[in-house]
């Protein structure tokens, strides 16, 4: 456990002294921020906006952080050789594996609390003016949804990561998640056409993505009923279930990584 | 005491290429390091000297054969323990300090917070990098990093050290430092096993060596029972009104009759060098006898140009 967790802080700490990351959290922080000027109508009109473009903020630059850096986490290191030092060192392959998946989601954890701390700052300030519902809860909650999303597309990309070039695994990362997001009408649009066999195909092929729909719930229907942040949202038991679902597709996921990387040449 | 490192009929074949096209790097290769011993392991370029370090580290995966390290399998975590290794032209994270770099490697051995920082400390002063342990690796020179190299190498203190091209990259000082260090290491009852294709390295230290030639074993064992100890010729050099000539005498020649002519003829004798088989005179002929992309050759027409 001790060396997974040095390979994770060395993994989060090569994270926050990489200037490319923090041009991309700027930008996250700067939707939020602008997201106040730009929306229009009575108070509780803008803090709708907050909400919606900060979760939104949120989702979109930590899936780009999730890939841009999920990418090279492992490639880098077999590419510079650093891997070299490493693997003759009392390790398992596999705690490498998880030593930067796991440095990964403490950078992530620490980019969402910055753009989380910046959303509640800023709905404060409205909520005061308004004195409407804050639905603090709700948006904890969103988020936490928000943050299995990214881990689950962490784990692809440091699946691909672990066998394919930066610019390959950044588009096959991408392409699943954003295949992800579309599973409900891909599986609807795919029930419809060709033969049985070929639906059974494809319904089958189709359970190789994951399902991101059930990370951003607000505005969807869940139950039968329309679930919003800004009014009636998913419980915890909820965010328990789709967290496990991300668990268990990023632990298959992380699982085929560590076969690779196990078998794998550092020539 | 069984041998440190064994090494069993190893063979490495690659396939390269879109077509998958195999070749072969590595073929038949065994020999042993016995404890407290410094182990050469010599060979001109590509003669596969890295592949087979990087199959006993646990990189790359025989493609027949067998390694064993304290007597267990490659990748054993317990003989892992044991063992420091220094990659070839190593690379370290560049947003790292030299001391942070060492921190890392102790934390992945296991020691404790006060143990990392003594060792680090201690291991920064013995490569000569005291003052740089703050500075960040980007701002290092390939000297310096070889020899940061060789310091996390050290960090558990391992009782067996494997070096892949040790003096690489280093100036004649940096290199005579990292002998005398591989020498201490000996003398505080470890073993060393280095990989290098610089001859004088290994006269100098080496107990015994390993010759690999075209991804082929040649030979094993001492020098002194590797080197042919027959007389191959003698060097004269006399002198004569300030001009030198020098002279190859082969062993069936009388050199004390050349030498009484010589001085009959006013000539003084400057030296009188019996020569014996040396490390360079087996490494070409073993290179001759391989022949392996025309290395025998290139080595004979350097030594050549050297010599004129």
């Amino acid at each position: 456990m001790s060396r997974i967790v040095a390979l994770a802080l060395n993994t989060f700490r090569e994270a926050i002294r990489n200037k490319v990351l923090y041009l991309l959290a700027l930008f996250g922080v700067g939707l939020i921020v602008l997201s106040v000027p730009f929306s229009q109508g009575a108070l509780h009109e803008q803090m709708r906006v907050t909400r919606d473009v900060g979760l939104a903020g949120i989702e979109l630059f930590g899936v780009l952080i999730a890939v841009f850096v999920g990418v090279n986490l492992v490639y880098k290191e077999v590419d510079r050789k650093t891997v070299f030092a490493l693997i003759p060192k009392p390790i398992h392959r596999y705690e490498f594996i998880l030593g930067k998946f796991v440095g990964m989601l403490m950078t992530l954890a620490v980019m969402f609390a910055i753009m989380s701390a910046l959303m509640a700052a800023v709905l404060s300030v409205q909520t005061e003016a308004t004195n409407a519902p804050s639905n603090s809860a709700a948006i904890v909650r969103a988020i936490a949804l928000l943050f299995c999303e990214v881990t689950v597309v962490t784990a692809i990309a440091v699946l691909f990561s672990s066998f394919s070039t930066p610019i390959l695994s950044g588009a096959f990362t991408l392409g699943m998640a954003v295949v992800g997001h579309f599973t409900p009408e891909l599986r609807e649009l795919t029930a419809r056409i060709g033969t049985v066999p070929s639906r059974i195909a494809i319904a089958g092929a189709m359970r190789l993505f994951p399902d991101l729909n059930l990370f951003y719930v607000s505005g969807a229907m869940v139950g039968g009923q329309r679930v919003t942040v800004h009014g009636s949202f998913v419980d915890w038991g909820y965010v328990g279930t789709a967290a496990l679902y991300g668990a268990a597709y990023s632990g298959c996921a992380l699982a085929l990584a560590m076969i690779i990387f196990s078998r794998r040449d550092f020539v | 005491m069984s041998a440190l490192v064994e090494a069993d009929h190893l063979q490495k074949t690659f396939a390269l290429g879109f077509f998958r096209k195999k070749v072969r790097a590595v073929e038949d290769v065994s020999f042993t390091v016995e404890q407290n011993e410094i182990f050469g392991f010599l060979g001109p370029n590509g003669a596969g000297k890295t592949t087979t370090l990087k199959m006993l580290m646990g990189l790359i995966f025989p493609s027949s054969g067998q390694a064993r390290i304290f007597g267990k399998p490659i990748n054993d975590r317990q003989a892992k323990r044991r063992l420091g290794f220094l990659p070839e032209n190593p690379y370290f994270y560049d947003y790292l300090s030299g001391g942070e770099l060492l921190d890392l490697m102790g934390r992945l051995f296991g020691l404790d917070r006060a143990a990392r920082r003594k060792r680090a400390a201690m291991l920064l002063d013995r490569v000569g990098l005291g003052r740089a342990g703050d500075r960040a690796l980007r701002k290092y020179s390939k000297g310096m990093l070889q020899r940061l190299g060789i310091a996390q190498a050290l960090i558990n203190d391992p009782e067996l050290v494997v070096l892949d091209e040790p003096m690489s990259g280093l100036d004649p000082i940096g290199r005579k430092e990292i002998r005398d260090l591989i020498v201490d290491l000996k003398a505080e009852g470890k073993t060393v096993l280095f990989s290098t294709h610089i001859l004088s390295d290994v006269e100098l230290i080496c107990d015994r060596v390993a010759m690999l030639v075209g991804g082929r074993m040649r030979d094993v064992g001492p020098l002194s029972k590797l080197l042919s100890p027959r007389l191959l010729h003698t060097e004269v050099v006399l002198e004569k009104d300030g001009a030198s000539e020098l002279l190859r005498v082969p062993p069936e020649a009388d050199v004390d009759a050349l030498l009484s002519e010589a001085l009959a003829a006013g000539k003084h004798v400057v030296s009188v060098t019996p020569r014996r088989e040396s490390l360079e005179d087996l490494f070409v002929r073993e290179v001759d006898a391989a022949d392996v992309g025309g290395g025998a050759e290139r080595m004979k027409r350097d030594r050549t140009e050297r010599k004129s």
